[in-house]
This record gives structure tokens, C-alpha cells and sequence, in this order.
């Protein structure tokens, strides 16, 4: 067993990552030499991007080059460099409408709206740097297609490159369309984004009536520097941050345990008809989740149901006498008071998650390695060793990875905070609802609220980059650690 | 019945330490003369504690059902079941459409979004998978760190730029849109199926390789009908996502017209605070609604799900 | 003429205020009134300051026409209603497209509320309804973000003279008129029951407390809501305000200073009685109205006809009463609210646009609109009728209106005062000393508006 998990880590650990400048370099010293060796065809290849191939007698290809690179310089003369032209300034004529009483029409000036300058000039820039590493791939390989040529290789017709489109190329055909669905849905609105932390968007500047432009870092200065009541960002991201990772902590961990112990609870010997008891549980988890959010919202609202059967059956004076309550309150602040409403959360949170990490934990547990339980089991370990010198250390080993993306997930968890607090809890901090914060905030939900009640997209950018960089530094460290590279060849054998 | 929520940790906790606890138990006295006896207290104790967590874990659900049967059409503060029953909330959301509330409408755009939008993200998230999982490319190792860093970035806040790029090609207000936006970066999701497809042996398809199979053909011939529990999980997740976003769904179709929502947009605005009184009923008529089929389709799929999460690592 | 009479009061009142803060121009002071307060120093609007009440001029009689002539192909519009008011709103854009059969219309309703419209336009102004209907806090945010049509001209009826004066001061920034008034009932009064309180409890939270307790009921009133929270600490004759300052997006706040540590002090004695006490939200604290688990709430028309069924007979609406504070009695104010139909400026057809906003918000479709909803018209004509005299709830608020302050405030008003509502609510459980928990609340009111 102990051996199984040490050959997959050194098997991770052998993988050794190419340095990443050198990769670069060779990048650009294999262009080079492409063109300073290359011949005719190839050097043309400069100019008209299809001739390297053309020369080669691979006409479709090289014609079908040519009509992307006219179709690209198209597109950029017509498209990318009217937007380009205003990047640096992000537009300067504001709008201007009159009306005409008289005639009752309205006319508009040709007005520069910031927004869309930054939107298309960063897909512009994507489309440059796309071009450009083509142009360059495109040299290198018309420089190929020529050495090959010349030691007398055969050269592919455009038929066999098609059908290598299916063979050996096959991955081109298979990731070229959710490729282009990531970047548009992806990449080009992180861009975006990213670039919205260096301006001033925010509700003074809102396009299409005013301007916004560059700032540099001063949205990131906000955020550390800490002014005294008024300028509170800095303390609200202290505040909403720590919450969060503790609330992804709890979150990750009270379902992960939660699962395995259910799924350990309706798997054990004894227990009748599991797949019944297992349904009851998927159920409360099929009713969508706004649905029974809004739901358990209102169920534990300060007057709500679950109030007043406390109420009645004297829970809430229990409390009152033990403490937990302030002596003036009548009713339980499930989800109005920081303490209560942090505790109620984590608990509503397993009770939405742990269906799924049960359905998960069965999966895992029902393919447990019999073998090894049963040579332990003649070895004479006892039941409760094998669960947990085996089955334990394999559900970790097999659920690690899931882990961390719960992890991450838990930090984006954007559902379960919203719903649950959102018209509910007011803070009691006022520096923080100075920063339009709340205790049980996490930085997703306030970027969110930052954005659609108070339109500061720039700080709601900074955080978010903020965010990004927490989740991914806390990946690429967890998974150095814990996946180790190649898993996939371990089990591919 | 209240009390029942609080302590949630502390059974899971106890559950925790009954189960191990029972463990030792049988083992040490395995040999002990009531062990039978004993068997039949743990399957006892254990039954009743799977019972009351079910409770627990029901009781939202069973609130949200009478609720829907209430004639009370706003919240009830003092009762858990209501005090007359009626079948008018599902009348109302069915068959009394008025200029708002037009549930048919909002069900029969979802399931087309829904079925569309499945289809392309079961499409795109199987051809990434097997890319990644069957075949070997110089950017392979690159494209999958890449990806993974990409999921991370919190998606309500590239929303708005999502928004404005949709809106210049024309595509908001549209359900070819809202397919679109569902779909279109689903070939991030690509993980658990990556994961299935990296346990099944490459033996297999070294095999039709060598009886000259190009990759598409292994990809439909070989691997598509091993994989095909992750697939039926594949489909089913993707198809029930349409069905619970709210958030991309109300910034994408913004036009207010509510012929064009979907159910999610159209119950969270029945919930709006000058609503609430009228409307909170037939919320939870609704919501029963959608829940029904998806209930049915979440048992199917816990089938395959609890099949497909590592079920290769036996095969292994 | 009552209306008239109560917005001049109102003028009145806000002029005082105004002359405390300093800085103004030397104009007259009834002249202000009329204004906005936001008015004062921005610039270009001087030459406005003068004119006694904002105008809307009377557009050429040729107009209309003009448009219908120029119209060629289909007009496409988009409204934005509440949801309540769909119905309505549908049967008077019939009626609005009978009145012109030569010029074929496709007018979509959408549903949004008043209270969110600003949210919804904002988020993408281009794409939003060519006319919606809107609450009037929400008019400097739009008018900042160019998403409001001047109403540079009335076509079809006069806007800023058949409409009560507050409401089109309502409608008005900067000097000009941004919106055609539609109800003048969007503020907050109190609802109670007839059974509890005597008409002369009412007058006075005190000996509302007292009969409520001793009938064992409750008081409700939404402390944790910056908007009803301000009826306290703005009260009459305390030198207190909440207000948007001269720049269009900042406030000024003196909450901290003079009695306001008393109205402080005395809402937690309130709250510590256990009768008075924080209502969760809107629907909590009508449904436990209706419950009859509280006696008495403040809140708006919108929820007069639940109370009404709810409580029969026992029924009661009146202004906010007066309440103590340092041993002085202060009566309640309170915000007025109206709600407003705006035109986006972004529409391809504007002056249609304008002209179905005039049809939505004339003294026919006002009448229309309280018969229908029950909600008190912004016309002076309309407002006038028995029937709407005779409504116990737009009785209530017309007399609160004496008391009441226009809602001119910046954003960043509601979350600091949200939270001392809050924890006033709660009886202050922290036990922080009530100037630091003012001071703190009025720095983050007053904050710079792009923090």
C-alpha cells in the first residue's frame, strides 16, 4: 500500500518542466535560423505566408494560408486599428445628444464609448499575438516542409494532411472549437478584466455617457493603504479574505468528512436498503440550489418558522439563559448576527453538500483495492485497522485532487453566501459598510455587489485578480505536493 | 422538530464515532458469545440514525412541497404546514399565465437551452477529455496547468465582459445566446471525464491502432462505449445547469420581457420584496416542478455517477 | 388645492434647511425651494436658479406631426412597468397606439420594478427600455449616468403645471426636468389598528408603546433600512440632515452632532421596551401586521390594500407620530417618494418615447392608475377627486407630506446608515458609546462618493 503511493509521488517528482526561458529562446532562435537558412520559398514565406508550401507544390495549403494571413490583415486595418489608436487614451470625445423639440428627433455625436474601446482593442491585441505566433509557426514550418523536401522525404499532399487531421493530428480537430469557446468565454473577459484594474471605471466614469481611462496602480494602492473610515477597502479585505479561506477550510473539510462518514454509515453491514437511503439524501439535493436556498433562507428568517417553533418549545429562552443571547433579543439571529449567521452557514452548507460528496465517497469506497483489504485481512488486521491504514490513506490519495478544486470551488462559492445573505444580514461594522462589505462576505460576493450595486468595476477587478492569485498559488503549491504530474501513466499501464 | 437543525455537526460527529466505535466492536468480540445480538443492536442504531438524518435532510424539501399546497400565497411565519390546502399555486403557474408569471413559457426555454446546450458542452468536454487523456502533443502538458489555472478565475466577475462581448455579436437577448455562453467554455469542465478515461487501459486502443483504426474511430469505436457511464453523468450535469443560474441568466436576457426568461430568472423574480406576499407559494409550486424531473434524472445519474467517479482504478 | 398647499409647506421647510449649510448664491428664498438642493452650486445652472418653478416648455402644436411624418417604418418601443402594474399598463399602451392608427407600433411590456430600475438601466443603459417607470431616488444616479431624456418640451399635456409642485421638483436636477411624474405616494406613513390605539395614542410613539404593550403587541418599524431610519434622525426642529451635497454625489450628514446623540439614545430606550422593535424586512413586517402579532408599522401605500383586507374594520392610517428625545418632543419626518416615468435617451425613437410617457403619466392614465392599484396620483386634478381624497392611506400620506423631505441623497448614504440602524436594533449589544457609533456612520455617509 505504502509502496503504491511512493512510486506515484517519485513518478510525479521525475517529470522535470523544461525551463521556461529557454523554451522561449529556442522559440525565437528556431525562426531565426528558419530564415537565415531557408531558401526562396521559405524567405517569401516573409511576405506572403503561403509561397514556402506553394513552392513545395503543396498548393491548397499554401493558398488557403495566404487567404488567412489577406483575411487577418483585413480585419486588422478595418477592425483592430480603430480601437488600437484609442488604447492608449481609451477614447476621448464624450458623448453629446441633442433633441429637437421641433422635429422631435434626437441626435447623438460620434462619441468614444471606453468600455468598448478597451473590450475590442483587447481582442485586437489577442488576435495580434495570435497572428504573430502563426506567422512565426508558419515560417518554421515552411522551413521544415523544405528540409524535408530537400533530403528527399516525402512531402504530404494536402489529402494526407486532411486525414492526419484525423489520425496523428487528431487533437487540432478535437480542441480547435472548444478552444475558440474558452477564449471567448474565458480568456479575452479575464483580459478584459485584468485591464479594468489599471483605470477608473467605476460609476463616475461609466460609459457611454462618460469616460474612463488609465490610472496605473492607484485601484491596488487602495486596497493595502488604509485611511481612516472613509477609505476602507484596505480593512474590508482583510476582513472579507480571512473569512473566506476559513469559510473554504471549514466548507472543504466539514463535506469531505461529512460524505465519507454517510457513505460509510449507508454502506455498512447492517444497514437495509442503502440505495433507498441513499435517494433520500440525493433528493434534498435535486431540488435546484436557489431554490432551496431561498427556501432555508426563509426558514430560519428572525420571524420566521423556525423562530417561532423555538420560540414556543422555550429554545430561544434556553439560550437566552445560557448566554447566547443578549438578554433584549426575542428571537434566534440565525442569519442576522455575525456569529450565528457564520455557524448557520457552514451548517446549511453541509447540508446542501454533503449528498454530493456521499454519491462521490460511495464511488470511491465500493472500488476500494480488495486485493489489498484481503491480503490484510489474512495478515489478521483487525476492521477497524483496515479502515484506517487503507481505506482511508486510498480515498485520500484518490480524492486529493478533488480536494484542492473543492477548495478552490469553496473560495468561489458564490451561491450559497449570496442567497443566504443577501437582503438578510446587515454588518455592524461600519467600516466595512463603508467599503460596501458585510462579516459573511466572501471576496466573490462583495466583487459581485461591488459591480452590480455599485458599479466599482475597478476595485471589483483588483479584488478578483486578488482571488485569482490566492486560488492559483494555492493550486500550483497543493499540486506539486499532492497530484505529482503523470497520474494518468500509473493507471494507463 | 426545530431542534433537529441545530446539532447537525454533532450527530454527523457522533455518526462519526458510532460507526468506527461499531467496528472495534464486532471485531473484539467477534468471538464473544452475543454477537449476533449485538449485529442486530448496530444495524438498529444505524438505521435509526440514517433515519433521522434523512429527516434532517428532508425537512426543507417536505416544507417546500406543503408550502406549494399552501392557500396562503405568501410566506407562513407561524406554521410549518399551512392551514388550508389547494391546488390553485400549480393552476396559477400552469394554466393562469398572466403577463409576468409565464411558467410554460420559462420551462419550454430552458429545456431548449438545456437540451442544446448539454449537447454542445457533452460534445466539447468529451473531445478535450480524450485529447488530453488518449493523446500525446508537445502542448499537452502546457494546455492542461493552463486550463486548470483558467478555471479558477471567478466567473461572476468576467460576467460583465462576457455580457458586452455577446452584445457585439448580437447574441444577448437571445437563447442562442444563453446556449452559447452555458457552452461555449464547457471544454474547462474536462476533469472527471479526463480522470475516467486515464484509468481504461491504452493497451485497448494501442490494439485498434495496430489493426489500423485512425483516432477518430477509436474515439467513437472504442472509447466512447467504455466511457459511457461518465458520459450518461456528463450529460445529465450539463443539462440541469441551465435549469439553477440566475445570475448569468438575468444579465444576458435583460430585455424584462418575461416571455423570453428562464424558469430559474423567472422564480427568483417572483421573489422580488414587493412580490413576496403573492408569490412565494407559487414559488414553491414552481420549484417542485422543476424538481420532480430533475429528481428523477439525479437518481438515474447517482447510478452511473457512483459507477463512473473511479471506477477505473480497479480496471487499473 | 391641498396638495399645492403642502408642497408649498414643503418648499417652505426645505428652504430653511437650506439657508442653514451656507454657500448659496443670494437668490430668492422661495425661489429655491422649488429647486432641488442639489442645484445650488453646480454650474450651469444658474441661470435657472431664478425662474420661479421649473419649467417644461409647451412645445410647437406642429410637432407631433412632424413626427408621425418622418415616421416611415415600424416604431419599436420597449416599456418597463412593475409587475403589479402590467395589466394597466398594457390597456393604456392599447390605448396609446389607438390615438395614432396611421404609425404601426410594436410596443413590448417588460417587468421591472420601480425599485430596481436603476440597477437594471445601468447596468447596460444602450440596452435598457425606451420608457420605464422608476422610484425618484434613483433620478440623480440615472441623470449622472445619461440614462434619462430631458423633457425638453410637453406635447400632450403641461408637465410641470398639472403635476403637484414636489413631484416635479422630484422629477427635477440641475434646473431641468428629467422625468414625467406618475404617483406622489411613494413614501412612508403609519399603518395601525383601531383596536390598539385610540386617535389620540397615534400622535405620540410614547402612548403608542404604552397602549401596545399593554394590549401585549408589538410596534414594528424596519430600523436596519436606511430610508425609514432617516423619519428618526431627520425629525422636525432638530437642525439634523442627510442630504446630497452640492456636487451631485457625495451627502452631508450632521446626524453626530446636537440631539443626535438623544434620538440615538432614545430609540435604544424604544427598543429595550421589547414593544417597539426591528422589523426584519418589507414582507415581515406586513405579514406580521396582518398576523396581528404588531399593532402599528410605518410603511408605504404599496402594502395599504394586504393591511386593509387583513384588518377590516380596525383598519387605521395616519402620519408618523412624535416621539422624545433629551426630554424634548420631535415629530417624525420622513422621505417623500414619487414614483417617475423616464425616457432613455439611448431609444431610437425618442420622441415617440416622450410621447407615450406623456400618455402613461396624463391625468386620465392617473386616474386609471388609482382606480386600478389604489395608488395616489402625482396630478393635481387626479389628486383631487373624492376617491382619492377619501383613501385612508393617501390621506395618511398627504398628511405626512407637511413633514416630509424630498429623497435627495448619494449612494453612500444607505449602508453606514443601514448598519446604525442595525445596531440600534439590537439594542447596541456591543455597548459602544452611541457618538462613536454616530460619528462612524455619518464618515461613511459623508465618504467620498469613488472610494
Amino acid at each position: 500500500m505504502a509502496n503504491w503511493i511512493k512510486k506515484k509521488e517519485e513518478s510525479g517528482r521525475k517529470k522535470q518542466k523544461r525551463g521556461f526561458g529557454k523554451g522561449i529562446k529556442e522559440y525565437f532562435a528556431d525562426f531565426v535560423s528558419s530564415v537565415k537558412e531557408g531558401d526562396w520559398g521559405t524567405r517569401a514565406s516573409l511576405l506572403v505566408m503561403g509561397s514556402g508550401f506553394v513552392a513545395r507544390k503543396q498548393y491548397v495549403k499554401g493558398i488557403l494560408i495566404t487567404l488567412v494571413q489577406i483575411l487577418y490583415l483585413i480585419i486588422f486595418a478595418i477592425y483592430s486599428v480603430p480601437y488600437l489608436s484609442k488604447f492608449g487614451t481609451l477614447g476621448t470625445v464624450k458623448m453629446e445628444q441633442s433633441f429637437d423639440p421641433i422635429t422631435m428627433q434626437q441626435t447623438t455625436n460620434d462619441y468614444d464609448n471606453s468600455f468598448l474601446i478597451l473590450i475590442h482593442s483587447m481582442i485586437s491585441l489577442f488576435l495580434l499575438v495570435v497572428f504573430v505566433m502563426y506567422y512565426i509557426h508558419n515560417i518554421k514550418a515552411a522551413y521544415k516542409v523544405e528540409q524535408d523536401a530537400r533530403a528527399g522525404r516525402p512531402v504530404n499532399s494536402f489529402r494526407q494532411d486532411m486525414k492526419e487531421m484525423l489520425g496523428k493530428n487528431f487533437h487540432f480537430s478535437l480542441l480547435t472549437l472548444p478552444t475558440i469557446g474558452v477564449i471567448v468565454m474565458n480568456i479575452l473577459p479575464i483580459l478584459v478584466l485584468v485591464a479594468i484594474a489599471f483605470t477608473n471605471y467605476d460609476q463616475n466614469h461609466m460609459p457611454p455617457a462618460a469616460l474612463f481611462t488609465w490610472v496605473g496602480f492607484e485601484n491596488f494602492k487602495a486596497l493595502i493603504s488604509n485611511g481612516g473610515m472613509t477609505i476602507t477597502f484596505g480593512y474590508a479585505f482583510w476582513k472579507v479574505l480571512s473569512w473566506t479561506l476559513v469559510w473554504a477550510v471549514l466548507a472543504t473539510f466539514t463535506n469531505f468528512i461529512g460524505g465519507i462518514v454517510l457513505a460509510v454509515l449507508i454502506n455498512s453491514k447492517g444497514v437495509k436498503y442503502p440505495k433507498m437511503w441513499r435517494s433520500l439524501f440525493v433528493v434534498a439535493i435535486a431540488v435546484p440550489q436557489f431554490v432551496t436556498l431561498i427556501l432555508v433562507r426563509n426558514f430560519f428568517r428572525d420571524d420566521g418558522i423556525v423562530n417561532t417553533l423555538c420560540a414556543n418549545a422555550g429554545i430561544t429562552d434556553f439560550f437566552k439563559s445560557i448566554g447566547l443571547l443578549g438578554a433584549n433579543m426575542n428571537y434566534i439571529p440565525f442569519l442576522t448576527s455575525k456569529g450565528w449567521a457564520k455557524v448557520m452557514i457552514v451548517l446549511i452548507n453541509i447540508w446542501v453538500g454533503i449528498p454530493y460528496q456521499m454519491l462521490i465517497a460511495t464511488g470511491v469506497l465500493m472500488n476500494a483495492p480488495l486485493d489489498q483489504v484481503e491480503s490484510a485481512r489474512i495478515d489478521g488486521a483487525s476492521k477497524s485497522q483496515i479502515f484506517w491504514k487503507i481505506t482511508i490513506p486510498y480515498i485520500l490519495v484518490v480524492q486529493g485532487p478533488a480536494l484542492i478544486t473543492d477548495f478552490v470551488r469553496n473560495i468561489n462559492n458564490f451561491n450559497v453566501i449570496y442567497l443566504l445573505t443577501q437582503d438578510v444580514y446587515t454588518t455592524t461594522d461600519q467600516m466595512l459598510a463603508n467599503s460596501n462589505a458585510k462579516e459573511v462576505d466572501l471576496l466573490v460576493t462583495w466583487l459581485f455587489r461591488l459591480t452590480n450595486e455599485y458599479y466599482n468595476y475597478k476595485m471589483a477587478s483588483v479584488i478578483g485578480i486578488i482571488v485569482f492569485i490566492i486560488c492559483v498559488a494555492f493550486t500550483l503549491v497543493s499540486y506539486s505536493r499532492l497530484m505529482a504530474g503523470g497520474r494518468e501513466e500509473d493507471y494507463q499501464i | 422538530m426545530m431542534d433537529e437543525k441545530q446539532p447537525t455537526t454533532e450527530t454527523s460527529v457522533q455518526a462519526k464515532k458510532t460507526s468506527v466505535h461499531k467496528m472495534k466492536v464486532t471485531y473484539e468480540e467477534r468471538h464473544g458469545m452475543g454477537r449476533k445480538q449485538k449485529e442486530l443492536i448496530g444495524s438498529i442504531l444505524k438505521n435509526t440514525l440514517l433515519a433521522i438524518l434523512a429527516v434532517i435532510w428532508l425537512i426543507p424539501i417536505l416544507w417546500l412541497v406543503v408550502t406549494a399546497f399552501s392557500a396562503n400565497p405568501g410566506i407562513s411565519y407561524t406554521r410549518f404546514f399551512p392551514e388550508k390546502w389547494t391546488l390553485a399555486n400549480f393552476k396559477r403557474v400552469f394554466f393562469a399565465p398572466d403577463s409576468v408569471l409565464q411558467y410554460g413559457r420559462w420551462f419550454w426555454n430552458t429545456l431548449v437551452i438545456a437540451v442544446f446546450s448539454c449537447a454542445i458542452s457533452t460534445a466539447f468536454i468529451l473531445m478535450v477529455s480524450y485529447a488530453f487523456s488518449c493523446m500525446r502533443f508537445p502542448a499537452r502538458q502546457g494546455m492542461i496547468s493552463f486550463s486548470l489555472i483558467l478555471g479558477m478565475f471567478p466567473g461572476v466577475l468576467s460576467m460583465i465582459a462576457v455580457y458586452f462581448i455577446m452584445k457585439s455579436i448580437g447574441l444577448t437577448n437571445s437563447h442562442i445566446g444563453m446556449v452559447v455562453v452555458y457552452s461555449a467554455g464547457s471544454g474547462l469542465g474536462y476533469l472527471i471525464v479526463k480522470g475516467f478515461m486515464d484509468t481504461i487501459p491504452a493497451s485497448m486502443r494501442e490494439a485498434a491502432r495496430i489493426e489500423g483504426a485512425n483516432e477518430l474511430q477509436i474515439f467513437f469505436r472504442i472509447m466512447m462505449p467504455l466511457c459511457k457511464p461518465i458520459v450518461v453523468y456528463q450529460i445529465i450535469s450539463a443539462f440541469l445547469a441551465p435549469w439553477s443560474d440566475f445570475v448569468f441568466a438575468r444579465l444576458m436576457l435583460n430585455s424584462g420581457i418575461s416571455k423570453d426568461w428562464t424558469v430559474a430568472i423567472g422564480l427568483y423574480n417572483m421573489l422580488d420584496k414587493t412580490l413576496i406576499h403573492n408569490n412565494f407559494a407559487a414559488f414553491c409550486a414552481g420549484g417542485l416542478i422543476i424538481s420532480v424531473p430533475i429528481s428523477v434524472l439525479f437518481i438515474i445519474m447517482q447510478k452511473y455517477y457512483v459507477e463512473s467517479v473511479t471506477s477505473g482504478s480497479t480496471k487499473g | 388645492m391641498k396638495k399645492r398647499a403642502i408642497a408649498l409647506a414643503m418648499a417652505m421647510i426645505m428652504t430653511a434647511s437650506l439657508a442653514g449649510c451656507g454657500g448659496q448664491p443670494a437668490a430668492a428664498p422661495e425661489t429655491q425651494g422649488t429647486e432641488t438642493p442639489t442645484t445650488a452650486t453646480t454650474e450651469g445652472s444658474g441661470e435657472t436658479e431664478t425662474e420661479p418653478v421649473v419649467e417644461v416648455a409647451k412645445a410647437d402644436d406642429s410637432a407631433v406631426g412632424n413626427l408621425i411624418a418622418a415616421t416611415t417604418g415600424t416604431v419599436k418601443l420597449t416599456v418597463w412597468a412593475s409587475e403589479e402594474d402590467q395589466d394597466l399598463t398594457k390597456k393604456l399602451i392599447d390605448g396609446f397606439e389607438a390615438q395614432y392608427p396611421d404609425v404601426s407600433f410594436d410596443i413590448q411590456l417588460g417587468a421591472c420594478s420601480e425599485s430596481v430600475a436603476k440597477d437594471n438601466v445601468l447596468a447596460d443603459p444602450t440596452a435598457a427600455a425606451d420608457v420605464f417607470a422608476f422610484a425618484d431616488d434613483q433620478i440623480n444616479e440615472l441623470v449622472n449616468a445619461g440614462a434619462l431624456q430631458e423633457v425638453a418640451a410637453a406635447y400632450t399635456y403641461d408637465v410641470s403645471k398639472e403635476n403637484v409642485a414636489g413631484s416635479v421638483a422630484a422629477a427635477t436636477v440641475n434646473g431641468k426636468v428629467y422625468a414625467y411624474p406618475m404617483t406622489a405616494d411613494n413614501g412612508y406613513f403609519l399603518y395601525y389598528n383601531k383596536s390598539v390605539f385610540s386617535d389620540d395614542d397615534i400622535k405620540s410613539l410614547d402612548k403608542m408603546i404604552e397602549a401596545a404593550g399593554a394590549a401585549d403587541k408589538q410596534i414594528g418599524f424596519e430600523l436596519a433600512n436606511a430610508w425609514y431610519l432617516f423619519g428618526f434622525f431627520s425629525a422636525q426642529g432638530t437642525d439634523l440632515y442627510a442630504r446630497l451635497s452640492s456636487d451631485g454625489m457625495t451627502n452631508e450628514c450632521n446626524w453626530n452632532e446636537g440631539v443626535g446623540p438623544d434620538i440615538a439614545n432614545a430609540l435604544l430606550g424604544y427598543v429595550n421596551s421589547g414593544v417597539f422593535v426591528k422589523a426584519a424586512d418589507d414582507a415581515s413586517a406586513v405579514s406580521n401586521m396582518k398576523d396581528g402579532k404588531y399593532a402599528a408599522i410605518v410603511n408605504g401605500t404599496w402594502s395599504a390594500a394586504a393591511i386593509s383586507e387583513a384588518l377590516g374594520d380596525d383598519y387605521g392610517a395616519a402620519k408618523l407620530p412624535t416621539f422624545t428625545a433629551g426630554g424634548k418632543e420631535y415629530q417624525m419626518s420622513s422621505f417623500a417618494g414619487y414614483k417617475l416615468i423616464g425616457v432613455n435617451p439611448h431609444s431610437e425613437f425618442v420622441g415617440w418615447s416622450m410621447l407615450l410617457a406623456e400618455y402613461l403619466t396624463n391625468e386620465e392614465s392617473q386616474v386609471a392608475r388609482f382606480e386600478a392599484r389604489g395608488l395616489g396620483p402625482a396630478n393635481i386634478k387626479a389628486a383631487s377627486s373624492d376617491a382619492v381624497k377619501s383613501d385612508p392611506a393617501i390621506a395618511a400620506i398627504a398628511a405626512q407630506a407637511e413633514y416630509a423631505t424630498p429623497q435627495r441623497i448619494g449612494g453612500n448614504f444607505w449602508d453606514p446608515a443601514k448598519s446604525l440602524g442595525e445596531i440600534l436594533g439590537n439594542g447596541n449589544p456591543d455597548g459602544t458609546d452611541v457618538q462613536t457609533l454616530l460619528d462612524n456612520a455619518v464618515e461613511g455617509i459623508n465618504a467620498p462618493a469613488a472610494n
